[in-house]
């Protein structure tokens, strides 16, 4: 069960949730926060493999 | 005209928050297992959401094989990347001598595994530096 796009909502849902914790006490502020980092990162994401959609992808680089 | 550093005519001062608790003992707990040094100030809810939060992304980079950061000579980096993941505190050491940790660079989600650990250890700095704002009175 190796998806990109599941690991990238996890790390995305992780990091909002510890920066929303760490930055905010009020709880409307919270959420607020919450959606700005985790939309930022997961649409950010998206749109970063949208531009790069173009590019072939390759050969696998070899392992050193 | 207002004096520097007064509060100027209309604002309400910032309430105080008085020191608590002994910095050394806050923000080694802090560091030596994610989230206590935030118990140890009577945050008990922040600490515990803080312990499930580093401990998650420490599980899921172990499931994930990804690399437990070491000093690797000639690549000065690794020093930065060896820092930030010894941030975890306890569990670095768990993981690295104890369990003898050390990822697998052939596994599928070995780079994804880097980051979730990675960010575990550099997460639990941070709580280190805020759990010394709490005790310095700097931070609710």
């Amino acid at each position: 069960m190796l998806s990109h796009f599941l690991l990238m909502v996890t790390y995305a849902l992780i990091v909002s949730l510890f920066f929303t914790l760490l930055w905010r006490r009020d709880r409307r502020e919270q959420v607020k926060l919450f959606l700005q980092i985790f939309l930022g990162m997961v649409g950010g994401g998206l749109l970063v493999a949208w531009l790069m959609y173009p590019f072939p992808s390759g050969p696998p680089a070899p392992i050193p | 005209m207002a004096e520097s550093g007064s509060i100027p005519a209309g604002q309400q001062a910032p309430p105080a928050v008085r020191p608590q608790g002994n910095p050394v003992v806050a923000v080694l707990s802090a560091w030596l297992v994610p989230g206590l040094g935030h118990i140890y100030l009577k945050r008990y809810a922040r600490g515990l959401a803080f312990f499930v939060l580093v401990i998650a992304s420490l599980i899921i980079g172990c499931k994930l094989e990804g690399n437990l950061y070491t000093v690797v000579a000639g690549q000065p980096l690794t020093i930065l990347a060896t820092l930030g993941s010894m941030g975890m505190g306890f569990p670095y050491f768990l993981l690295r001598f104890g369990l003898h940790y050390g990822g697998n660079v052939m596994g599928a989600g070995y780079e994804y595994g880097t980051a979730f650990l990675l960010t575990a250890g550099l997460m639990n700095l941070l709580l280190v530096l805020d759990a010394w704002d709490i005790v310095r009175g700097k931070k609710e």
